[in-house]
């Protein structure tokens, strides 16, 4: 699934600019750990945190994650913002709390594979 | 390798397993083994930023497996035992703020480990090895294929040692000795770069001299295919009517243009890009041959993404089985095409340069309209009109920055991406002597007079030959990665030379001067340790005592 499809269906805002390309995200994992992030980060893994730094982006840059969805109604923060239009990941924001967009998350994605690295 | 951490330093931190994964990735290592490293190698780093106040990452390639090695002058670890398990961490406020201090720095990099040891010493510090075994790595398909030659031709003896070349070529694939420059023709993707760049007519496509027009013979029934702006070089006095009624008073039956399986490429690409739908990637047609030879070497990431079609030149070719052709190539990648064997019993390569020495005699008196031609197609210099979700980007440098773009995926909205290396796409070449934009001003300026001598009916349609509509020709071969920039194809050999190349270059002062003859200190590392210097020096590491 697209990033921006995704991102309609779990009515999230996306902030990045220019948007990346529709690379596929096929699972996610929530956490609020970078230790969590870092471990279940994969290539088609949305990063749903509420971690809103710039260390966030650079874990998404060594795994190669196509996306980070922050939680809660942050505004990402402009560190965060240039080092993810740098290397292509998607920012995502959505006004739900971190459990909340994992319940949203969960029939969109498939429930069983989330997290799984 | 190996790399500083600064204590504390945040927002540089993941910087160094940011490099480490770059020369992984640059010497083939697969993408789940670069998972398990990155994850080991930030925790570790990660861990020094938290805890220390400065350390050091190294890591080592030896044989089939990476060996990390992080050593910090930190507080020292009291208990191993205890730090070792999930969930215990002594992290300050502030990074469990930022997301660290979970207490799984430690594990994480112990369960992507096929070894791993702790040493520390309360007050001293604290040294991690990790050892990740490289067996499963998944090495990229060796190009099995004949390459072409793509190289340009080289006359050595013009060359004013003004290295501009070096710096201009987008594969550093150029070198300068004291006798003249040398292609790496392994690096070499036929872009025209270097000949654009130099003023002194080092490189070409013709090795007898492109004045020489001794031994020319049209043969009979001869189609020529030329990039179109080839008829706007003759100043404004020779327009593109008395070009292509000279070229006919040479004897071609008939002219028609690339431009034209140009038009018809990026035609069936932008039908195939709509039936694609939208893909995490967008599709490249092969409209240039040099940026195909560039993505096969430099983004092999991307090869899965390029249209599979002949490049206009080779489905210009193709599509006259039973006519002598001649064709006109822009750069050398296109002569490479021209002049592959399967073609050269039928098809003739001649350089720009020649057929204009050859044709200016042919230039005075009127114009006669005896040479059927088509129609030039609009091409990157008189862009047509661009679709949604199609891209057109031309020039060595814009080209370069856009691929790494789709490598990052950051290309969001882009189906289709139409890529030349010239600037303004073939109209560009610096073998053509016409501005792009010139030329299609001249064309415009040409108007009816172009009109009558393209509506006339030719000596072809005289002989019985059918007109014949420029199509996109599927290719027969995939496209393949480029063995050029791989150090060995032996990945322990690879690795060796990598690490050989990274201690050399520590050697040399980074001032990337060109003095030595190659671009940069890294290119010249490279050619010391892959036996290439030919007696090349760097004069300043010489002053260091």
């Amino acid at each position: 699934m697209s990033v921006e499809e995704l991102a309609k269906l779990i009515h999230a805002r996306v902030c990045s600019l220019p948007v990346p390309a529709e690379r596929a995200i096929a699972r996610f994992h929530a956490a609020d750990t970078m230790s969590g992030l870092i471990a279940h980060a994969t290539p088609d893994t949305l990063l749903v945190t509420s971690l809103n730094n710039a260390q966030i982006a650079r874990v998404a840059e060594l795994m190669d994650v196509p996306g980070i969805c922050l939680v809660g109604g942050a505004v990402p923060t402009p560190e965060l913002l240039s080092r993810a239009e740098a290397t292509g990941t998607a920012i995502l924001t959505v006004a739900h709390s971190l459990s909340e967009t994992e319940k949203l998350l969960d029939p969109v994605l498939g429930g069983p594979q989330r997290g799984t690295p | 390798m190996s790399y500083r951490i600064a204590g504390g330093d945040f927002d540089s931190a993941g910087g160094a397993t940011r490099q480490l994964k770059e020369q992984l990735v640059k010497i083939g290592v697969g993408a789940a083994v670069i998972r398990r490293v990155m994850i080991a190698s930030y925790e570790a780093e990660m861990n020094v930023v938290i805890h220390a106040k400065t350390g050091t990452l190294w890591a080592r390639l030896d044989g089939g497996a990476l060996d990390l090695e992080v050593a910090d002058e930190g507080p020292g670890i009291p208990d191993v035992e205890l730090a070792l398990r999930e969930g215990w961490s002594t992290a300050s406020d502030k990074a469990r703020e930022m997301g660290f201090g979970a207490g799984m720095g430690l594990p994480n990099i112990r369960r992507n480990s096929d070894l791993f040891e702790i040493e520390t010493r309360v007050g001293r510090g604290t040294r991690i090895r990790s050892r990740i075994i490289l067996s499963g790595v998944e090495q990229h398909a060796q190009d099995a294929r004949t390459v072409l030659r793509e190289a340009p031709s080289v006359a050595a003896d013009r060359c004013r040692q003004c290295l501009r070349c070096i710096f201009a070529c987008p594969t550093s694939a150029l070198r300068v000795h004291d006798h003249g420059p040398h292609v790496l023709e392994r690096l070499c993707i036929g872009c025209a770069a270097c000949i654009g760049e130099c003023s002194a007519g080092v490189y070409g496509i013709d090795a007898q001299g492109a004045q020489d027009v001794q031994g020319l013979t049209v043969p009979a029934n001869a189609l020529l295919i030329l990039p179109h702006s080839f008829l706007a070089g003759f100043g404004a006095e020779a327009g593109p009517a008395r070009v292509l009624s000279g070229l006919g008073a040479m004897g071609f039956s008939e002219v028609r243009f690339v431009d034209e399986w140009e038009a018809a490429l990026r035609s069936e690409a932008r039908r195939a890009a709509a039936l694609r739908g939208p893909g995490p990637l967008p599709l490249i047609p092969p409209i240039c041959p040099a940026v195909v030879a560039l993505v096969e070497s430099r983004f092999p990431s991307l090869i899965a993404n390029l249209g599979p079609w002949l490049s206009p030149v080779e489905a210009a070719a193709e599509e006259f089985p039973l006519r002598p052709v001649v064709l006109v190539p822009a750069c050398p990648a296109q002569h490479a095409r021209a002049s592959a064997a399967s073609l050269t019993e039928r098809v003739t390569a001649l350089s720009p340069a020649r057929l204009a020495a050859a044709v200016r005699p042919f230039l005075r008196g009127e114009a006669r309209a005896s040479v059927r031609g088509g129609a030039p197609a609009a091409s990157f210099a008189g862009e047509p009109e661009q679709h949604l979700g199609e891209l057109s980007v031309s020039g060595v440098r814009h080209v370069l920055r856009i691929l790494s773009a789709a490598e990052a995926g950051a290309l969001g909205g882009t189906a289709l991406l139409n890529l030349a290396l010239c600037d303004s796409g073939c109209s560009g070449s610096p073998l053509l002597a016409a501005d792009p934009y010139l030329s299609v001003q001249r064309w415009q300026a040409a108007g009816e007079a172009v009109e009558i001598v393209i509506g006339a009916a030719g000596a072809a349609e005289a002989a019985g030959a059918a007109p014949c509509d420029a199509m996109a020709v599927a290719r027969r071969h995939p496209y393949v990665q480029r063995p050029g920039m791989r150090l060995d194809p032996d990945m322990g050999e690879a690795i060796r030379k990598l690490a050989a190349i990274d201690a050399e270059e520590r050697s040399l002062p980074g001032r990337n001067c060109g003095a030595c003859g190659a671009p940069t200190c890294v290119a010249f590392a490279e050619d010391v340790i892959m036996g290439r210097t030919a007696g090349r020096r760097c004069p300043h590491r010489e002053e260091t005592p």
